[in-house]
């Protein structure tokens, strides 16, 4: 027999022996497992021991160290099975070991906070029976404004206020320029145009409006929009589907309640904006309404008909606030170690 | 908008303390900003919303006030002295678009005596931080804090021609402000103007020329309305804003305007002396009657959810001004005031009701129907990736959608249009919005480099804005990966990606020749036969374009292809119950065989019994296995379904993988 050959067929009982021993599940199966391989009369290496003989005598020396090697190697690897099985673990006095010593390191990613903080609110609206969907964010007139109730005249198309794209690219109506949406209400918009009531969802996504970067303000923000539209939905919906939100998302063990003071949206009639008690006071949350008749018609619908609520909250104070990040800024900036906070 | 709590008093009782009068005011409207003391006075500051300019002056505030706790609203009686003179013979006005100035009104004075304001008068201005100028200049300030309404006092003696024209500018014009400084104005600003020149910036500021001052004696005033669009144009573009230009673009009561010149006429004779020339001259445009409207006494609980008693609703509309025109058990009609100009349908007065009302009527526990909501698969998909990355050990970035124009041609390999570029840069010099999200993953590696982070793995999950013709962008969602790491450590975490979301199926590679990617180390996925993304180690040149000291593999993957065909349902499979054989093979081959070449035969030739393959290392030494070979070693496992495997059977398979590697590749086994 061929040295390599000889090597080979040991190199592969020793693999399949280790295989066996450390997949074996219990007692009886590794002992079977030992007889498989190390059993003294008709193991398997027994057999293979038998193959040194016809080795050329030059090699001899050669084969009878790897054979000893693997043996060696079958043996500990069985000791390691039976230690394992019996929930034992490596005992020796003689090896110093220090539990104190830190562990491998295993490195974790870090979700960005504002992730965090949508997966939050999706989830809570989600039980709440509002599915999320997207749109996208380069929006053309009809949808960003005039469907929403904005007129030509009105001072939010005021092109300091908007992300308007330059001329060259004119959008498919009318040859109004395109432009980044301003609000997530947009997706509102597009998914009435396409579903019959009931509708019940929320967008969610990046904004843009021209501020100059600082502590409070970015151009692009995260808003998220909810819009429920059937027969018979008043503002006592509105109010009890935000105090459930809140509640849920800040309130733990404590009673929380919403209050509206009234407020003035173009696509909302009447509109209010959104507070909830925090910390002894009131807090901020956002905007909210009942979706004005010029909505519901812009979309198809009819107001005598179906009635709605939409509410809008902003991503990125909700999130800082939890967070207690104090500049928006670095929420962009993607400084690893602000990342592996959250 | 400031209001004096003094001054209100001049209109309505307040028997409440400030922080009652401040709370009810917030949840009713007028949100409040802040107060202050001044003197004995308390200043408050109250936020307008747009559509309520009537609560621009004192008076507006009052009437909340006096509709809220049930007082009465006194506004000032006006009783104008009789003269022999008349305006129409002193001056004249000439309106020459009157669609940028619907109505102009101008009286005339004669006599006065400029002098400081009484203390009454200047403190309720102080109050208001409003600076104190002298009698006329202030009463005119004070009359549109009282009611809303911006006037304008001209200096008559300095009005060339004695005449007003109302007239768009002139290409070219220059005006000289009351701030002294001198605009060239846009082409077609609404300017007032004497027979020579413009002598105010109509509804934004008067002009240097014509102004009050302490020598002035006749005075022309005026009372107008202007176009809220233009008005606000005019000050965005020269820059001038100012309380006149504030309300104007918000819209003034287009029946008040009157009863504001009158008022100032009042106040001017009686602290500045003169004679009053008998009579206005007013130039109107017909105002357009405003509509009855219907109110359904049933359509408050279909939208509040509440009822509210019909005899409430006409107390609510009739003290906010509304005139009653037909109530009955079903519904109530009015005409809105003329300063209410947001009052034109059912449901403006469903808000009026709700907000006088009190929105804290309305409950918060109303039985919300229960619904099934559903995940989509995108939204799962996402998730999913997410949590690939974040088990990986990636970071999660966010980066803004735009990126400067220098970025666009670094990398583009999902298109070859010229961006969409936005008119104003979003941010700093990015104007362009992004085509690949690796330039920004880049941007933001480098601010990592700078502040010394060493280990900097991150990933973005954002969308990329392809130009299309005619519609709207194809806006795809992709995700961008930019590691310390190399080729290999990241296409172990993409292909981990794959496998999560996508098992079963196998991505592809092929080379992807590219200046961005270092030499022979770009590729581009596939999947299912679509391209799924691009991945390779940056080259120099790419690290240079963004300054970057180390080295970065980017990956960018469209995960549109992912979600299209995710496999969010999987189905359990027998296992076989017999034991695994392992082969491990080392075979030599040229250095032109490509991994992907040895896996497809050894899959061809393996029986259906090869459960996995794994690749270990490429070996290479030209001295023992020869220039231009390498040799790959790589572990085979084998199982059956049916029976245990024999080592001759193991054998067999291994064999079988080795003719056919040798005799399509020429590999041999390596000794």
């Amino acid at each position: 027999m061929a040295l390599a050959d000889f090597l080979a067929s040991l190199d592969a009982l020793a693999q399949q022996a280790r295989d066996a021993f450390a997949t074996a599940n219990s007692a009886d199966a590794l002992e079977a497992a030992r007889i498989e391989f190390l059993g003294a009369k008709s193991g398997h290496l027994r057999q293979v021991q038998k193959g040194l003989g016809s080795v050329e005598k030059s090699d001899k020396p050669a084969a009878g160290k790897r054979f000893n090697e693997i043996k060696g190697l079958m043996e500990q690897a069985f000791e390691t099975a039976q230690e394992r099985l019996a929930g034992r673990v490596r005992e020796s006095a003689s090896e110093p070991f220090d539990v104190t010593l830190p562990g491998q390191t295993v490195r974790v990613g870090h979700l960005h906070p504002i992730t965090q903080t949508i997966r939050e609110m999706k989830d809570i609206m989600g039980r709440l029976g509002f599915t999320a969907v997207e749109g996208p964010e380069i929006e053309d007139d009809w949808h960003n404004f005039e469907a929403l109730n904005i007129p030509l005249s009105h001072p939010a198309r005021d092109p300091l206020d908007n992300f308007y794209l330059a001329t060259a690219e004119k959008g498919c109506q009318d040859e109004k320029p395109l432009l980044l949406r301003s609000q997530t209400s947009t997706v509102q918009i597009r998914v009435m145009e396409k579903t019959a009531p009931p509708v019940r969802i929320i967008s969610l996504g990046r904004v843009y409006r021209p501020d100059t970067a600082d502590a409070t303000h970015y151009p692009m923000f995260h808003q998220i929009e909810g819009l429920l539209i059937d027969r018979g939905v008043t503002m006592a919906d509105l109010k009890s589907v935000l105090r459930l939100f809140c509640q849920s998302y800040f309130g733990g063990d404590d009673q929380v309640h919403v209050r509206f003071r009234p407020s003035f949206f173009p696509f909302t009639e009447p509109s209010v904006e959104v507070d909830m008690n925090w910390q002894g006071g009131w807090m901020e949350m956002g905007g909210a309404g009942m979706v004005d008749p010029n909505v519901l018609r812009a979309v198809g619908y009819d107001p005598e008909e179906v009635t709605g609520f939409a509410f809008g909250l902003g991503v990125e104070r909700i999130c800082m606030r939890q967070h207690g990040i104090t500049d928006i800024r670095a929420l962009y900036q993607n400084d690893v170690r602000f990342l592996s906070q959250f | 908008m400031i209001v004096s709590r003094n001054w209100l008093k001049e209109y309505v009782d307040l028997p409440m303390t400030v922080d009652e009068l401040t709370d009810r005011l917030t949840l009713t409207g007028l949100n409040l900003e802040g107060t202050e003391e001044v003197g004995n006075d308390v200043a408050i500051d109250l936020e307008v919303t747009s559509n309520r300019p009537d609560c621009l002056g004192h008076i507006g505030v009052a009437r909340e006030i006096a509709v809220l706790w049930n007082q009465e609203l006194k506004r000032p009686a006006l009783d104008l002295p009789t003269s022999d003179s008349h305006a129409t013979d002193l001056t004249s006005v000439d309106v020459r678009c009157p669609e940028l100035c619907p109505r102009y009104t101008a009286r005339v004075i004669r006599g006065v005596k400029i002098g400081p304001s009484p203390a009454w008068l200047s403190d309720r201005l102080k109050s208001l931080g409003i600076a104190v100028i002298n009698n006329v200049v202030d009463i005119s300030n004070y009359v549109m804090m009282e009611c809303g309404q911006p006037l304008h006092t001209f200096d008559f003696a300095k009005l060339a021609g004695k005449k007003i024209v109302v007239r768009k500018s002139q290409p070219g014009e220059k005006f000289t402000a009351i701030n002294h400084q001198e605009y060239e104005l846009a082409e077609g600003t609404c300017v007032i103007a004497d027979d020579q020149r413009a002598v105010a910036l109509a509804g934004v500021m008067g002009g240097a020329d014509t102004e009050v001052s302490e020598s002035t004696s006749d005075l022309l005033i005026e009372a107008a309305d202007f176009a809220p669009l233009a008005v606000r144009n005019t000050a965005r573009r020269h820059n001038l804003q100012s309380p006149s230009s504030y309300r104007f673009e918000r819209g003034v009561d287009p029946e008040g305007i009157d009863w504001a010149s009158r008022r100032c006429c009042q106040l001017i004779l009686a602290l500045a002396g003169g004679e009053l020339a008998e009579g206005v001259i007013d130039i109107a445009e017909p105002i357009e009657p405003r509509p009855t409207i219907k109110l359904r006494f049933t359509e408050l609980p279909r939208v509040l959810g509440i009822e509210v008693p019909p005899d409430q609703v006409q107390t609510i509309l009739t003290e906010l001004g509304c005139e009653e025109t037909h109530i009955c058990d079903h519904c109530i009609k009015v005409i809105p005031p003329s300063w209410r100009a947001d009052l034109t349908r059912e449901i403006d007065l469903v808000e009026e009701v709700a907000r006088i009302h009190g929105y804290d009527q309305i409950p918060e526990d109303a039985g919300v129907k229960m619904v099934a909501s559903t995940r989509t698969l995108r939204d799962r998909v996402h998730d999913q990736v997410r949590g690939v990355l974040v088990a990986a050990g990636v970071d999660e970035a966010m980066t803004i959608s735009a990126v400067e124009s220098k970025w666009v041609e670094v990398f583009r390999p999902w298109s070859e249009a010229a961006p969409l570029v936005v008119s104003t840069p979003v941010l700093r010099r990015a104007d362009c919005l992004r085509q690949t999200l690796a330039p920004s993953l880049l941007a933001a590696r480098r601010i990592n480099e700078t502040l010394s982070n060493s280990t900097i793995e991150l990933f973005e999950i954002a969308d990329v804005y392809l130009p299309r013709t005619g519609q709207l962008p194809d806006e795809r969602r992709l995700l961008g990966i930019s590691s310390g790491a190399g080729f290999a450590v990241v296409k172990g975490v993409v292909e981990a990606l794959v496998a999560a979301i996508v098992p079963g199926d196998k991505m592809s590679a092929t080379t992807y020749d590219e200046k961005f990617f270092a030499s022979g180390r770009g590729s581009q996925l596939g999947l299912g036969g679509r391209t799924l993304g691009f991945l390779g180690e940056v080259s120099h040149w790419g690290l240079e374009q963004f300054g970057l000291r180390s080295g970065t593999t980017i990956a960018e993957i469209d995960l549109e292809v992912l979600v299209d065909s995710a496999v969010p349902i999987r189905t359990a499979k027998p296992l076989s119950p017999y034991p695994p054989v392992g082969r491990d093979l080392n075979v030599v081959l040229d250095e032109s065989v490509r991994w992907a070449d040895v896996e497809r035969i050894v899959r061809a030739n393996s029986r259906d019994l090869l459960e996995s393959i794994a690749y270990q290392e490429t070996y290479r030494d030209a001295e023992r296995i020869g220039a231009d070979k390498k040799s790959l070693l790589f572990s085979l496992s084998l199982r059956s379904a049916q029976e245990t495997l024999t080592n001759e059977q193991a054998d067999d398979v291994r064999d079988r993988i080795v003719a056919a590697l040798g005799k399509e590749l020429g590999g041999e086994l390596r000794a």
